[in-house]
Formats: C-alpha cells, structure tokens, sequence
C-alpha cells in the first residue's frame, strides 16, 4: 500500500518536474537574454520607484515576458540583482504570472461562459502584487533580500542611493567621476561567460525546483484532496480550502485554470478566483525558488499577505456574486 | 589542492546539463510523457531538451577548449553533483504510477458541459464521452439498451462495486481527475484487482442505484483484461 503511494508519488513528481522544467528554462534565457541585449541594465535603474507605479510598471512588463511563475523567478531575479527598483521587481515577480498573453488566453480558454473572471484575475493579481511590493518594501532590503542577492544588487546602484548602515564598503558621499564614467560603458559579458552563468542559474534553479516538486508530489500523495474539496459550498471555508489547494497542487499559471475548470461547478466563485491568484504568487513547488530572492522573513510575509489579500478579494466576491 | 571536480567546473556542468537534456529527450521517445503530461506539452519537452543539450555541447568545448582552467567552488560543485545524481535517478526509474490510487484520493471530475455539441454513435463513444454525455442527459431511459465498448482501469469504490475508469488530465499527473462508469459485474465473476486495465463490450442497462432510484450500468457481455494502452490519460 505504502510501495504504490509511494510510486504514485514519484509519478507525480516527474509530472510536475518534466511539466515546468521547459518554462524554467525559457525564464533562464529570458534572463541572459537580458545581460546580453542590455549589459550593465541601466534600463532597470530607470523604472520607476514610485510606491504605486513601480509595482504597477514592474506587473505590466509581464505582458512583453510570457513565463509563468518558475520561468518568471531567474528573470526577477535579474531585475533585481540589477538594480531595479525594488517594488518594480516585486510588482513583476508577483503579477507577471498571471498578466501575460498565455495565461490570460488559456484562463478564457477554460471560462468562456466567465467573462467576470478574465477581468477579475488580471486586477486581482495586480491588486496583490501592489499590496505585497508595499508591504515588503516596509521591510527594508537587508532584511527582505538574500545576502548574495543584495550584494549583487548594491553592485549595481548607485552608491547614494543606499544608506550609510547598509553598505559594506565603498566611498562615502558623491561617486568620484571615474566611477560615473564607468558605470556608463558597461561591456556585453563575452558569451562563453554568458553561457557559463545561464547554465549555472538553470541548475541551480533546477535544484531547488527538484526540491519543491518533492514536496508538493508527497503532499499530494498522501493528503487526500476531496478532504479540502469537502467544504465546497460554504462562502469563507470554501474560500479557505482552494487556497490551500493552491499551494499544494503547485501547477503553473499558465496551465492551472483548466485544473480549476474540474471543480469549478463544486465551489463558490470566491473561491475560485482565490485559488487562480494564490497560485501564480506562491505554493510548495514555488517556495525554495522563491527562497533565491528572500530571507525566511520575506517568504513568510509573502506568504501571510498574499493569503489575506486574496482571502479578502475572494470574500468580497462571493458577497456579489453569491 | 583543488579537488579534481572544481578543477574542471565545464565539464561537469555539461555532464549535468547532458543529463537533465538526456531525461526530457528520452522521455519524449519512450512514452512516458504520455504517462505524465497532456499530449500539448510534448513538443515544448522534447525542445526544451534540444536546446539543454545545445547549452551543454557548448559548455564540452568550453571545457575542453583553449584558455584558462575555470576553478568552481565547492557550493557549486555540490549544486553540479546533486542535480547530476537526481537526474540520473529520474532517468533510471521511470514512473510507475497507481491509477486507481491516485483515482481514490481525488475528487471526480465534475466539468458541467451545457450541451454537447457533436454526439457520437453509441459503440464508438469513449468512456469519457459516456460520462460527459450522461451528465448532459440526465434522463437515464434515454440510453438503455444502447451498445457499449470502452476500455479503462478498475477503480474500487466505497460502499458498492468497483467502476470502470479514466484519468483526465488537463496539464499534468498532478491535476489528473477520475470519471467513471458503474458496471454490473456479472454473477460469480471473481473481482478484478484495482488497477487492472479491461475492455468491455455489452449495453447500457437501467439498474437500482444503491442510493435509491435508478441509473445506467454498463451490462457486460464481454469482459477482456488488457494492457495499460499507450496513451492512458485524456484531455
């Protein structure tokens, strides 16, 4: 009994690996891509850090990058290491998984008869992404940030923009000229370099990706879901339990509101919207990826706040369309 | 002292990238993505395990190629090992999944079609195209005595006898949902053990349902054990 479970697991396991592999991939390339057409990414310094408009700049640039949420980490990654505002970053990190073309289309493509839901995602998970760029961004980087990712990071702002406490060396005061003077040539990295680092990024991206797949494919196995599916008709438990489901079923946005069309008829539309926006911004597949960009207080805050945003959006629903 | 594997960090790293491009190509070819994934994603595995095995190409001749020795450390060399031996694991045991295991703990698939656009004559409907049709026609007189020939694997019910049934899939294994058809075992037939793939031919008969009422059963007039078919999962 425990031998089948087990193969099942590991069946589900390779479901899920072999399934995102491919889009981690295509985020990979997407981020060397980036180092290679723009080196040095002046372009990133120059989004807005706006508290409003970075989060909403950051979400709308998912539009120009179709990945879904694994492909979508290396590329935030990136954006962040250089030197992007940080609520443009979390803004993209969190919304351009579920706004960008593929996702929007296979969302319609499984709720034709829905139009309030190809509405109600995309604001919804810019409505999340907004709330969770504001809410980190109180944070302060050290504490939010992986100490290599901050590092990387500092590399790349300039150096009046980081406070006296924050930075580990460097002059104090205005940048001498020959420093302005070289941060405006950066050179394109030679593409032995280039491939070296994409390769690396992949494995280790795949690593954690391993890592989650793992727990997600156990969880499955053996927590059985019609357990969190039971409670479909109460207005917040059923709201309650798709987001757990959510987190544990870990699919990928681009794919996962054709999974949310085989219980749709079962649960509240609250709870449906719920489980389409928690999704994109963290399950158990998601979480070590995730654990690239933050430190535990940053996973846990993501975590935490994205649950109570969509948990109140999903109520909200459900008190008008119930 | 370096030890050996930091001193040539390329050539492990085209050993495990060859490895990770190795587990998405062979598994485009030997089937098993048919046992994991909906058959839209095959074609972006199958690239996506080209273009790995590009990547990795590349990093063989950086190895080997002129120029300075590249010298990792040891995160990275424990990274380029790990993901190695995962991937070898992965190529090694290919999955073996429990249908009617996995069947058990999900609920079924309750997808509503409004109306069916385009019904097929009755002995050459699915087994799935049997449940969607029956839940678009509630009125179960309409089918009795209809022909019946499908195929799917024995899922053990609670509470009555087991059912004939299909995973559906709508991206991976991770979201397969069951359907399933009642069948009316014939009479001192021994039961088939969970799991087991059939074939059977026979008619839809109208039977009591063990809730009260009736519903359609599928009465067998031939039942034969078959194998797991090749492609097991439907959209």
């Amino acid at each position: 009994m425990i031998l089948t479970r087990l193969a099942t697991a590991w069946a589900l396991f390779q479901g899920l690996l072999i399934e995102a592999l491919p889009f981690l991939l295509i985020g990979v390339l997407i981020s060397a891509g980036a180092r290679w057409f723009a080196p040095g990414g002046r372009w990133l310094r120059r989004l807005p850090s706006h508290p409003l408009l970075g989060p909403l700049t950051g979400a709308a640039l998912g539009f120009a990058l179709p990945a879904c949420e694994c492909g979508n980490v290396p590329v935030a990654r990136r954006m962040l290491s250089g030197g992007a505002p940080l609520g443009a970053g979390l803004g993209f990190l969190f919304a351009a998984p579920v706004l960008n073309p593929i996702v929007i289309a296979s969302t319609w493509a499984a709720f034709p008869d829905q139009p309030w839901l190809l509405l109600a995602r995309p604001l919804g998970a810019v409505v999340v992404a907004v709330g969770l760029a504001l809410l980190l961004g109180l944070v302060g980087e050290p504490q939010l940030l992986q100490a290599d990712l901050l590092a990387e990071r500092r590399l790349h702002q300039p150096l009046a923009a980081v406070g006296l406490l924050e930075r580990s060396s460097g002059l104090v005061g205005a940048p001498p000229p020959s420093a302005l003077s070289a941060e405006a040539a950066p050179v394109r990295p030679p593409l032995a370099e280039l491939m070296k680092h994409a390769s690396q990024e992949f494995l280790y991206l795949a690593l954690l990706l391993v890592m989650g797949s793992v727990i997600a494919a156990l969880v499955q196995s053996f927590v059985p879901r019609s357990w969190l599916l039971a409670v479909g008709g109460a207005p917040t438990l059923s709201i309650l339990a798709l987001m757990l489901l959510a987190l544990v079923v870990s699919v990928c946005s681009s794919v996962d509101a054709f999974l949310a069309l085989s219980f749709a008829a079962q649960v509240t539309p609250g709870a449906l919207l719920a489980f389409l926006l928690l999704g994109p911004v963290i399950d158990l597949k998601l979480v070590s990826l995730l654990g690239l960009l933050f430190r535990p207080r940053g996973l846990v805050l993501t975590t935490a706040g994205a649950a109570l945003m969509v948990l109140l959006i999903g109520q909200w629903v459900n008190l008008w369309r119930l | 002292m370096t030890p050996p594997l930091l001193q040539r960090a390329a050539l492990w790293r085209a050993a495990s990238l060859g490895l990770w491009a190795l587990v998405m190509l062979v598994s485009s070819v030997d089937g098993r993505l048919d046992l994991l994934l909906r058959a839209v994603f095959h074609p972006l595995v199958a690239l996506a395990g080209l273009l790995l095995l590009l990547v990795a190409l590349l990093q063989l001749r950086l190895a080997f190629g002129p120029g300075r020795q590249e010298r990792g450390d040891r995160r990275q060399a424990r990274t380029l090992l790990l993901t190695a031996a995962i991937a070898l694991l992965v190529l090694l045991l290919p999955p073996a999944p429990s249908f009617a295991d996995l069947a058990g703990q999900r609920p079924r698939d309750e997808t509503a079609e409004s109306e069916l656009s385009f019904v097929l004559p009755p002995a050459q409907r699915s087994l799935t195209d049997w449940v969607r049709l029956l839940r678009s026609q509630p009125d179960p007189k309409l089918f009795a005595g209809d022909p019946v020939r499908i195929s799917g694997f024995v899922l053990p019910m609670e509470g009555e006898p087991p059912q004939l049934a299909r995973l559906l899939v709508r991206c991976c294994l991770a979201d397969a949902s069951p359907v399933g058809l009642p069948v009316h075992w014939p009479a001192g037939q021994a039961p088939f053990p969970a799991d087991q793939w059939l074939a059977i031919d026979g008619v839809m008969g109208l039977k009591p349902a063990p809730g009260g009422g009736e519903r359609l059963e599928v009465v067998p007039s031939r039942i034969r054990p078959i194998p797991r078919p090749a492609r097991p999962l439907e959209p």
